[in-house]
């Protein structure tokens, strides 16, 4: 019975904070001061240099009708709340009308999510154990060599990672392409092959980054958990510094680890702005970013609720599993 | 350790290898065989390529080598040309019903014959559609749209329409009125959310491959590339079996991929990237040598002011700010004085420098404020080839290549006349500080923050002028959907605009939203051209002149003359400098691209008429 009510809480939780959260994203576009019917016009007449006065009106309301901006906020509230939130239809981009934000976000998350979660899950893998090594046996010298790696890295903005790598490895080397094109259309064995010759170094960048993060915070947990009593006791009563530290620290210290992998994994669906912006790699964050300057109230819509749901999914997940791996949680 | 060593020695040289074998594109087409041309944004919408769907992004090579329009422009002359239309409209006494010929010869890609059944069908398709580009426009002017014959189609418009190839023709970077393949479209349920993935066009290329993820397009040549609209009309054939059209990312990437050879034609630089560039010795600009950029981009950049806000609706005081900047250092800190001065509404390209400039100049050095100042300082082009000469910079010494160069004149700086006008225009000043109708004069200047480097510099120069004179004035720097909002509601004091364009000798097209009838207040959204709500009874009345007159009739070219000089009366707008672009090309793969020694076209990659200049574009080897 407890189970339930623990587990029925945390759906209501989980409801409500993508409920307020997908409420903001509708409303705060909404109060830029910018028109997405506006912008497009704007957008015409930049390229066509001005426009008949009569052409301009004529366009304007046509626009306005098709992009379905004629009913009252509450209207359209209601219709994204019935549609976009329970439906998933959020209705055709506006700038690229009538294309709907569907397909094309369903086009670029998978590249965004290849990237990101793979980058992730490895930085979260690797620096977790070096910074459990740097933690738990950190008179080692192995341990204080990664330590210094990871405290030398970490600080770096990963865009600055980024631009070296491109710059060393893309221009001066040539050996990886500086900019991203993947052979989309080609056969499956040459999409691969370019897929994985233009992630390599967006995915690098990220990495590097990532895994110094995650050797400081597992490097401090473990230190501490190590100082434990039950530590010194598991050491008292012989056994070995292998068990100790996979049965004893690793546990005690992952938890925090694994909500903030939660987290991380959540996020991934705003994608890597930065890292797609330098490396021209194909992903969520530049059409967050495209849609925002564009007022593209649907694509915003879209992918910010997507990424709540994600986000939300994935601490839901992590308070789920919890009790699994912490034993206190399930008797409390 | 030492089979760790031999493994990754073993990997660096594969991989030296396969970049040193990178005698082909990122597509894998022959190097030498591809054209490869900067894509200025990536498109969302992959693999669509209906010019009839909306959100089709007609700037990826789309416009450029798939469709064809009825009339495209030739961009040195500034003259519109025939292209799918075999002639210029020809229309009834009071240009109510058109008739226009079809081209005879050219094909569809899929060895069709192109017909006016095409046209008939296409314009169809944009007169009955609501979700059609143009839609309300042409249900607005068009009554009908009739087939006479295979290659003759009749026009009837609702009211007198003089200006029916401009306004289905290409001007400036392109027309809604593309025309598509009747035997195609005819076929489909909606043929306007038909993405046409594959598509039959009457241009030189067809699509060989694309990106679903928007970053590059593929195109081939057609085979039976004399049976498209360039092959007709030019009698040549592009060589570049392929053109790619890519995105390269951010400036610093886009830099880097020209010094490594991996684009022939870029859309625009900074000033800045292109002195890095020229670490490629292959890569080349408009001119070999100072100003390296090219003057001829059709809208002129410079300042707006809101003429309906006080004291802004004083042109005394419009002339005040002009004559309280130093244009020569405006200049400088725009484009270190690269740019012909444009003091008219329109740029000085050099079709208009011909066509309006010179037979103005005259004109302009009369030309006297109220109190008998005469504001024009004929002396500019000299001025500034001395501070360019002083700077090392090798400067022609004939004054007419120096006009070429750097404009005919522009407005003088003077601050003792500027402060003139200022108090003729009611403000005051005390102690050194401006005072409007007793308060504190202070105002602030709308900049497009990211894109259009020329008018964001020019907008941040003018205001440093304005400090230095003492003016309390603040730059505003805004999005590119602030900005144009700001402009179109009238809710900004003054901004970096361009409502300034022209190409060709009838300045209708461009100028008619001046129209003092359809001027909205403060808060209401403009109907284009003019933000600024001017309201001049003579210019209105001299707009609807010109609406009676075609292109042809002399009398438009007087009434465009008569219009500019009421521009320069009222001042709305501070003509800096018309349209600078720095627009390099690579001559490691191909050349012959249009320069300045070479000018048979302007180097606007981006618009439709780039189909004519594909086929001059030749291979190296």
């Amino acid at each position: 019975m407890k189970a339930w009510k623990f587990i029925g809480l945390r759906l209501i939780t989980w409801a409500l904070v993508i409920f307020i959260g997908v409420t903001f994203v509708f409303f705060i576009p909404r109060m830029f001061p910018s028109d997405p019917v506006e912008n497009m016009i704007s957008r015409m007449t930049a390229l066509s240099g001005s426009m008949d006065a009569i052409q301009v009106e004529a366009l304007r309301r046509q626009l306005r009708v098709q992009f379905g901006l004629e009913g009252t906020l509450w209207e359209q509230y209601t219709t994204y709340l019935r549609e976009g939130l329970f439906g998933f239809n959020f209705g055709p981009s506006l700038m690229n009308y009538p294309t709907p934000v569907g397909e094309i976000i369903a086009r670029y998350l998978p590249y965004t999510l290849f990237l990101s979660v793979t980058a992730v899950i490895i930085a979260w893998t690797l620096g977790n154990l070096i910074g459990l090594l740097a933690g738990f046996r950190k008179d080692k010298r192995l341990s204080k060599i990664l330590e210094g790696i990871a405290i030398t890295i970490y600080p770096v903005p990963y865009f600055i990672v980024a631009l070296v790598l491109q710059i060393v490895f893309g221009f001066l080397l040539g050996w990886f392409p500086m900019t991203a094109n993947i052979m989309t259309t080609a056969d499956t064995g040459v999409f691969i092959a370019s897929l994985l010759r233009n992630s390599l170094l967006p995915a690098i960048s990220l990495l590097l980054v990532g895994t110094g993060w995650w050797i400081i915070s597992m490097k401090s947990l473990s230190a501490s958990v190590s100082e434990e009593d039950y530590v010194q006791y598991a050491r008292y009563r012989g056994l070995s510094e292998r068990r100790i530290g996979a049965s004893y620290v690793l546990r005690n210290s992952i938890l925090s680890q694994v909500t903030a992998l939660a987290l991380s994994l959540g996020g991934v669906f705003n994608g890597s702005l930065i890292t797609e912006i330098i490396f021209n790699y194909p992903g969520v964050g530049k059409l967050i970013q495209q849609a925002i300057l564009s007022s593209d109230y649907n694509m915003i819509l879209g992918t910010i609720t997507i990424s709540i749901i994600a986000i939300a999914t994935a601490t839901l997940i992590a308070d789920l599993i919890y009790p699994f791996i912490d034993p206190r949680i399930r008797y409390s | 350790m030492r089979k760790l060593l031999s493994l990754l020695l073993a990997l660096v040289m594969a991989l030296s290898l396969a970049s040193a074998l990178a005698e082909s594109t990122v597509v894998g087409t022959p190097r030498n065989e591809t054209l490869i041309v900067e894509m200025q944004t990536p498109t969302q919408t992959a693999g669509q390529f209906n010019p009839m769907m909306q959100g089709t992004n007609m700037g990826t090579g789309i416009q450029q080598l798939l469709w064809g329009n009825l009339f495209e422009i030739d961009t040195v002359k500034g003259e519109q040309f025939p292209s799918l239309a075999a002639s210029f409209p020809v229309s009834n006494e009071d240009f109510t019903e058109h008739t226009i010929a079809i081209r005879q010869g050219i094909k569809w890609s899929d060895g069709v014959d192109f017909t006016a059944k095409d046209v008939h069908y296409t314009m169809n398709l944009m007169l009955t559609n609501p979700e059609a580009p143009s839609n309300g426009y042409y249900q607005q002017i068009f009554e009908s749209i009739e087939l006479v014959d295979d290659y003759t189609i009749k026009i009837v418009t609702k009211n007198s329409f003089p200006l029916l190839a401009e306004s289905i023709g290409v001007l400036i970077w392109g027309n809604d009125l593309r025309v598509v393949p009747e035997h195609i479209y005819a076929q489909q349920e909606n043929p306007l959310i038909f993405k046409d993935s594959n598509p039959v066009v009457t241009g030189p290329y067809t699509v060989k491959q694309y990106d679903e993820l928007g970053n590059w397009i593929l195109y081939e040549l057609r085979e039976d590339a004399q049976f498209s609209d360039v092959g007709v009309v030019t009698g040549m054939v592009p060589q570049a079996k392929y053109v790619l059209f890519q995105t390269f990312g951010d400036d610093a990437t886009r830099t880097m991929t020209m010094l490594s050879n991996l684009v022939d034609i870029m859309v625009e630089v900074s000033p800045e990237n292109w002195e890095v560039m020229q670490g490629n010795p292959n890569a080349a600009m408009w001119y070999p040598d100072y100003p390296y950029a090219l003057f001829d981009d059709p809208c002129s950049k410079g300042i707006s002011m809101n003429c309906s806000k006080a004291p802004f609706n004083d042109k005394n005081f419009r002339w005040g700010l002009a004559l309280a900047m130093d244009f020569k250092e405006v200049s400088m800190n725009i484009f270190n004085g690269a740019g012909r001065a444009s003091v008219l509404q329109i740029p000085a390209t050099a079709s208009m420098q011909e066509l309006y400039y010179k037979p103005m100049e005259e004109w302009l050095e009369n030309f006297e404020l109220e109190d008998g100042y005469k504001p024009f300082n004929t002396n500019y082009a000299r001025e500034m080839a001395e501070i360019l000469g002083a700077q090392g910079i090798a400067m022609p010494d004939d004054d007419a290549l120096l006009d070429d160069m750097f404009g005919i004149g522009c407005w003088k700086y003077d601050p003792e006349q500027a402060t003139k006008l200022f108090i003729m225009a009611g403000l005051e000043l005390k102690d050194g500080k401006w005072y409007f109708e007793g308060q504190p004069f202070q105002f602030t200047c709308n900049i497009l923050a990211d894109t259009e480097a020329q008018a964001g510099r020019g907008g941040q120069a003018a205001v440093d002028q304005w400090i230095k004179f003492g003016l309390d004035v603040t730059p505003v720097r805004m999005t590119n959907t602030q900005f144009s909002n700001a402009n179109s509601l009238g809710e900004f004091d003054v901004g970096a605009y361009w409502p300034s364009c022209a190409i060709i000798r009838n300045l209708y097209r461009q100028i008619n939203g001046w129209d003092g009838d359809l001027i909205k207040p403060i808060g209401e959204r403009s109907s284009g051209g003019n933000g600024e709500r001017l309201n001049s009874p003579a210019l209105t009345a001299k707009i609807h002149e010109l609406a009676g007159y075609s292109s042809q009739d002399e009398r438009s070219y007087q009434t465009s003359t008569e219009i500019l000089k009421i521009f320069v009366e009222e001042m709305p707008f501070i003509g800096f400098h018309s349209g600078t672009k720095f627009v390099p090309t690579n001559n490691t793969y191909w050349t012959n691209y249009p320069s300045s020694e070479n000018p048979y076209n302007g180097p606007w990659w981006w618009w439709s008429a780039f189909k004519y200049i594909v086929p001059h574009i030749t291979p190296v080897n």
